[in-house]
C-alpha cells in the first residue's frame, strides 16, 4: 500500500456556457497521503471547489472533466462506470457541503438520510429484515453520537429544519463519515456558522481524523484555519495552483506574491498594528485568457517577464510556487 | 400544523364565502326580468294571487332581508324550487352531480398520470427533442379552446372512425342499477362488465378534453419545480453520497418537486368546474354543468343562482385543500 | 433639477428596454409568433376590405357548401359556407374583431385599475394596502368562469357586459404583480431621492415607480390576453357571447356543432382561428418574458 491516496495530474474541467469556454480548472495536480489533511486556499472562482466536484464525478452539465488523470488508492477514477463511481463516492470519498441546511432534504428525516448511505454502501449489513434494519439503525445512532449529537434515537425521526445549525452542520458530517470513508472533502465547512460553532466542527473534523485514519481536504478561503488543523497547504488562483507546501513553511515564508498579498490581507495576532492591505484589483475573466501569469494585472511585483506562461517552480524541499520570481537554485 | 392554526385558516374562509354568496345574490337580484312574471307565464292569475305569490317568495322583503334569508336556507340546502322541474332545487342538483363528480375525477386522473411523468422526464433530458417536443405539447394544450378540441375529437372518433359513443354516459342497453350514482362504480357492483366497458367508452373522450388544459399546466410545474429542485443542494448532496440515480431522482428530487404540482393541481381542480359546463354541452353529458346551461336559456333562475354558488363554494373549498396540501407535504412551512 | 425632466433612472429604463426588444427580436419563434398577432389585429381592423363576401349575408343555394378545395366547392367561398349559407372565411375575418376587441378591452381596464390598485397598496401601504389585499385575495377565490357565466346568464348578452363579465376579476393578476414590485422598488435610492426632493406621491408613484416595473406588467397581460380571448370564445360558444348575427369564432363553433356529420368544416375552421392566435400570443409572450423577466427564464 502506497502511501499516497489520492493523486490528480494535469486536471482541466471546463464549463461550455454561451459566452464562451470557461477554464475553471486548469491543469491542477494534487496529492493528498493517507492521514494527511490538506488545505486549499483561494477566493470563490480560484477552482478549488470545482477541483473537487471533478475528482468525485460530480460535475454537472454545461461543465466537464476534459483532462488530466484522477488516480485514487491506485484506480484510475476517470476510467470507471458511472455505477462503479457511484459506489466510491460516499463508501470510499466522502463530501460535505457549505451549507448543511441547503445540503440537507428538507422533505426527509435526520434518520432516513444517514440510513440510506448505510444501505447502498455497507457490505457488513445483514442482507434483510428486520435485523438488517435494526443493524442500519444501530449504525446511525452510532454515528449520530460520534458528531456530538445528544439523544440521538429519539431524533432520527426529525427533519432537518428542527435542528440548529451547528447540529444541522453535525449531522451532515455524521452522514459523510457514515460509512469509514478513506477521504473527506470538507468544502467550506464552517463559512455558514456562527464563530464558536466553527471551531467545534473543526475540532470534530479533526478528532475524527485522528480516530478514523483518514485523509482530510479542507477547502476554505481562511487562512487562520488552515494554520490551526492542516498539515499541508495549496493556493489557487484562477483556476491553476499558485503555490503548495507544508503548512507552516507556505504561512511563515509565503513565495508567491498572492500567496503573500492573501496573507498581508488578514488580521493577525502577531503582527498586531500593522495595516491591513487588501489586495488590489479582480480575479481575471476566465473566458480567452492570455498565456501569461494570471495574477499579472494584480501583482505588485510584475515585469515583463511574466507576459510568458508560467510554469511551477520548487522552491525548496517539499515546496512548489508558480512565480518567476523564485529562483530555482534553492531546490 | 397545528389545530388552532388550522382554525384560524377556516375562519378565514369566512370572508370569501360571504363575498361569493353576496355576488351570487346580486347576480340574482339584479337580473331583468321578474321572477314571479316568469313562474306565471302564459296563465291568468288575478292580482290578488300574484301578491300571494311574491309574499310566499319571500320577494316583497327588502334586499338586505332577502340576503339573509337567502344565506339561511342555502346553509340547509334549500334553493327553492325548480320552476321547469317543479322540484326542489337541491333535488335535482343532487340528481345531477355524480355524473360531474365522475368527470371531474377521471379528468383529474387523466391529468396526473400524465402530466407528472411526461413532467420529470422533460426535466431529467432538459432539452433533448423530448423536452422541446413536451414544451411545445403544453403550449398547444394551454392555447387549445376546449369546446373545439372536444367537436374534433368527436369527429375523428365517433363520426369518422366510428370506434367511440357520441354522447351520453352509458348507452341504454347498458342499464344498471344506480347504487352510488357513479356509473364505473356502479356497473362493477353490477357485475356488468360490458356494461363498464361501455361507460369507459363514453368517459374517455370528455375526460381527455376536459383533463387536456390541467395536463399541459401540471407538466410545465412538474417540469419547472423538478428543474428547480435537481438543482439544489440537496441533489448534489445526495449524489455525492453515491446513492442510486433512481432513489437520488424519485426520492430525493421527486418528493420535494410534487410539492408545487400537488398544490396547483388542487386549485387547477377548480377550474374544472367551470370547465365541465363547456365539456358536458359539448359530450351531452347529462351533469349539473349541462343543467346549468340549460336552466340559463330557460331562464329557470333558482337553479342558476343555487348551482353557480355550489360551484363556487366547491371551488372556494378546492383552494383551502390546496393551501392546506402545500403545508402539509412541506415539511419546512411552518404555520 | 426639475422633477419633471427625465432622470438618468429613466434614462438607464429606457436603454435597458431597447437592449430587451433586441433580445426578443433575436427570438425567431416569438418573433414570427408577433407577426402572426399583427397579422390578426390588422385582418380585424381592415375586415370590410379584407373580407371576400358580406359576412351576415346568407344564401340558402350554398347551404353548408365545402371548402373550396373539395368536390362541390367553390374558390370564392375557400372555406366553404355554414348552414345559412353564409361565407366562413368572411365571418372568421369579421370574428377577429370580436375577439381581439374584446380581449384588448378586458386587458386594458383590467391593467389600468390593477397598476392603480397596485401601486397604492404597494405605496401607501396603511389601510389603503389592507383592504385592497384583503378584496384581491377574495376575488382570487372566485371561480373564473364560473361567474363570467353567471354573470352574463343574469345581466343578459351584450359587448359591455362581456367586458364586465370578464374584467371584474382579471384585474387582480396585474395588482397583485405591482404590489410585489413596488414594494421591492419604494425604497430603492432614486425613489427615496425623488422623495428627499419632495416630489409628490402620485408623483412618485406614476413618473419614478411605475416606469421600472412595467415590464413585468407587460409581460403578465399579453399571457392573460390569450387566456381572456379563450373565456370569451367559450362564453360565445355557450351562446352567452355576442349575439348573431355578429360573427364571433366561439358561436361560429357552436353553430357547426350540430353538423358534424355532413359538414365538418363548418366548427373546424373558426375553432382553428382561435388556435392560432391564442398560441401565437402565447409563445411570444413566453418570448416577451424571457426578454423582458430573465428571472422566469427557463
Amino acid at each position: 500500500m502506497t502511501q499516497t491516496l489520492l493523486d490528480v495530474r494535469g486536471l482541466r474541467t471546463v464549463f461550455e456556457t454561451r459566452a464562451g469556454r470557461v477554464c475553471a480548472v486548469d491543469g491542477v495536480d494534487v496529492t493528498v497521503q493517507r492521514g494527511e489533511c490538506l488545505g486549499v486556499v483561494g477566493e470563490s472562482g480560484s477552482g478549488k471547489s470545482v477541483t473537487f466536484s471533478s475528482v468525485m464525478g460530480l460535475v454537472k452539465s454545461p461543465g466537464r472533466v476534459d483532462e488530466g488523470t484522477i488516480s485514487f488508492d491506485g484506480r484510475d477514477l476517470r476510467a470507471l462506470s458511472p455505477a462503479e463511481m457511484r459506489a466510491v463516492r460516499g463508501r470510499d470519498i466522502a463530501m460535505t457541503m457549505q451549507d448543511a441546511l441547503t445540503a440537507l432534504n428538507p422533505a426527509l428525516t435526520v434518520g432516513e438520510q444517514i440510513a440510506e448511505v448505510l444501505e447502498a454502501h455497507d457490505e457488513t449489513l445483514p442482507p434483510r429484515g428486520a435485523a438488517r434494519r435494526a443493524a442500519i439503525r444501530a449504525k446511525s445512532v452510532e454515528m449520530l453520537g460520534l458528531v456530538g449529537i445528544p439523544s440521538a434515537e429519539n431524533r432520527l425521526r426529525q427533519y432537518p429544519h428542527e435542528f440548529s445549525g451547528g447540529m444541522r452542520q453535525r449531522i451532515m458530517i455524521a452522514i459523510a463519515l457514515a460509512c469509514r470513508p478513506k477521504l473527506l472533502i470538507a468544502d467550506e465547512p464552517t463559512t455558514a456558522l456562527d464563530v464558536t460553532i466553527q471551531a467545534q466542527v473543526l475540532e470534530l473534523i479533526s478528532d475524527i481524523r485522528a480516530r478514523l485514519g483518514m485523509s482530510v481536504v479542507l477547502i476554505t478561503h481562511d487562512l487562520g484555519v488552515v494554520a490551526e488543523h492542516c498539515d499541508r497547504v495549496m493556493v489557487m488562483y484562477a483556476g491553476q495552483v499558485v503555490e503548495e507546501g507544508p503548512t507552516a513553511q507556505v504561512i511563515g515564508d509565503p513565495q508567491h506574491p498572492y500567496t503573500q498579498g492573501l496573507l498581508a490581507s488578514i488580521p493577525r495576532p502577531g503582527l498586531r498594528g500593522q495595516p491591513i492591505r487588501p489586495i488590489e484589483g479582480q480575479v481575471p475573466d476566465l473566458i480567452g485568457l492570455a498565456p501569461q501569469c494570471r495574477f499579472y494585472s494584480r501583482c505588485t511585483r510584475r515585469t515583463d517577464a511574466c507576459l510568458a506562461p508560467v510554469e511551477m517552480r520548487a522552491a525548496g524541499p517539499n515546496r512548489r510556487a508558480r512565480c518567476i520570481l523564485i529562483e530555482e537554485d534553492r531546490a | 400544523m397545528s389545530l388552532g392554526k388550522l382554525l384560524e385558516r377556516i375562519l378565514q374562509l369566512v370572508p370569501v364565502l360571504l363575498g361569493v354568496s353576496l355576488i351570487v345574490f346580486v347576480m340574482m337580484a339584479l337580473t331583468p326580468g321578474d321572477p314571479v312574471q316568469i313562474m306565471i307565464g302564459d296563465q291568468s292569475i288575478t292580482p290578488e294571487q300574484e301578491a300571494e305569490l311574491r309574499r310566499g317568495l319571500g320577494l316583497d322583503r327588502p334586499l338586505v332581508e332577502r340576503f339573509f334569508v337567502f344565506i339561511g336556507n342555502a346553509v340547509q340546502f334549500d334553493f327553492g324550487t325548480s320552476f321547469y322541474h317543479r322540484r326542489p332545487v337541491g333535488e335535482v342538483i343532487a340528481e345531477r352531480l355524480p355524473a360531474t363528480i365522475e368527470l371531474s375525477l377521471v379528468a383529474l386522473i387523466v391529468a396526473l398520470v400524465t402530466a407528472i411523468p411526461l413532467g420529470v422526464l422533460a426535466a431529467i433530458k432538459k432539452n433533448s427533442i423530448f423536452d422541446r417536443l413536451a414544451t411545445v405539447g403544453s403550449l398547444l394544450g394551454v392555447s387549445l379552446p376546449g369546446f373545439w378540441f372536444g367537436i374534433l375529437l368527436l369527429m375523428l372518433f365517433a363520426v369518422h372512425l366510428q370506434i367511440l359513443p357520441v354522447s351520453g354516459r352509458i348507452g341504454f342497453s347498458s342499464e344498471v342499477p344506480t347504487v352510488t350514482g357513479f356509473l364505473l362504480i356502479d356497473t362493477l357492483l353490477a357485475g356488468n362488465l360490458r356494461a363498464f366497458g361501455d361507460a369507459c367508452r363514453h368517459i374517455l373522450l370528455p375526460a381527455i378534453t376536459l383533463g387536456l388544459p390541467m395536463t399541459a399546466i401540471l407538466m410545465r410545474v412538474t417540469r419547472t419545480s423538478m428543474l428547480e429542485v435537481l438543482r439544489q443542494d440537496y441533489v448534489t448532496f445526495a449524489d455525492a453520497k453515491g446513492l442510486s440515480r433512481r432513489r437520488v431522482l424519485f426520492r430525493h428530487a421527486l418528493k420535494n418537486a410534487l410539492i408545487p404540482t400537488v398544490s396547483v393541481a388542487a386549485i387547477e381542480t377548480g377550474s374544472l368546474l367551470g370547465g365541465n359546463m363547456i365539456v358536458e354541452t359539448v359530450f351531452g353529458w347529462p351533469g349539473l354543468g349541462r343543467l346549468v346551461v340549460e336552466s340559463i336559456f330557460l331562464r329557470n333562475y333558482p337553479l342558476v343562482q343555487a348551482a353557480v354558488l355550489f360551484y363556487a363554494v366547491t371551488y372556494v373549498l378546492l383552494n383551502f385543500v390546496a393551501d392546506i396540501l402545500y403545508t402539509v407535504l412541506n415539511p419546512r412551512v411552518k404555520l | 433639477m426639475s422633477l419633471t425632466e427625465t432622470t438618468p433612472q429613466t434614462h438607464a429604463a429606457d436603454s435597458l428596454f431597447r437592449r430587451n426588444l433586441a433580445m426578443f427580436a433575436a427570438n425567431r419563434l416569438a418573433m414570427a409568433s408577433a407577426v402572426v398577432v399583427v397579422l390578426f389585429v390588422v385582418m380585424a381592423i381592415f375586415a370590410p376590405w379584407i373580407a371576400p363576401h358580406d359576412p351576415n349575408e346568407t344564401d340558402l343555394f350554398r347551404r353548408l357548401q365545402p371548402p373550396g378545395w373539395a368536390p362541390g366547392g367553390e374558390w370564392a367561398y375557400l372555406l366553404g359556407c355554414d348552414a345559412l349559407g353564409r361565407d366562413i372565411l368572411s365571418r372568421i375575418i369579421y370574428g377577429a374583431r370580436i375577439s381581439i376587441f374584446i380581449g384588448l378591452a378586458v386587458i386594458v381596464v383590467a391593467t389600468m385599475i390593477g397598476i392603480l390598485a397596485g401601486l397604492a397598496s404597494g405605496y401607501l401601504r396603511g389601510w389603503v394596502d389592507v383592504v385592497i389585499s384583503r378584496i384581491v385575495d377574495i376575488l382570487l377565490g372566485f371561480p373564473y368562469l364560473i361567474f363570467a357565466i353567471g354573470l352574463m346568464a343574469m345581466m343578459g348578452p351584450g359587448l359591455w357586459n362581456i367586458i364586465l363579465a370578464l374584467a371584474y376579476k382579471e384585474w387582480v393578476i396585474p395588482a397583485r404583480v405591482v404590489r410585489g414590485e413596488t414594494l421591492a422598488t419604494r425604497e430603492l435610492e432614486y425613489v427615496e431621492a425623488a422623495r428627499a426632493l419632495g416630489a409628490s406621491r402620485w408623483h412618485i408613484m406614476l413618473r419614478e415607480i411605475l416606469p421600472n416595473i412595467l415590464s413585468p406588467v407587460i409581460v403578465v397581460s399579453t399571457i392573460r390576453m390569450a387566456h381572456v380571448i379563450i373565456l370569451e370564445a367559450s362564453l360565445s360558444f355557450l351562446g352567452l357571447g355576442v349575439q348573431p348575427p355578429t360573427a364571433s369564432w366561439g358561436s361560429m363553433v357552436a353553430d357547426g356543432r350540430a353538423f358534424i356529420l355532413e359538414a365538418w368544416w363548418v366548427s373546424t375552421f373558426p375553432g382553428l382561428a382561435i388556435l392560432l392566435l391564442v398560441l401565437a400570443i402565447n409563445v411570444a409572450s413566453q418570448g416577451l418574458r424571457d426578454a423582458f423577466d430573465p428571472r422566469f427564464a427557463e
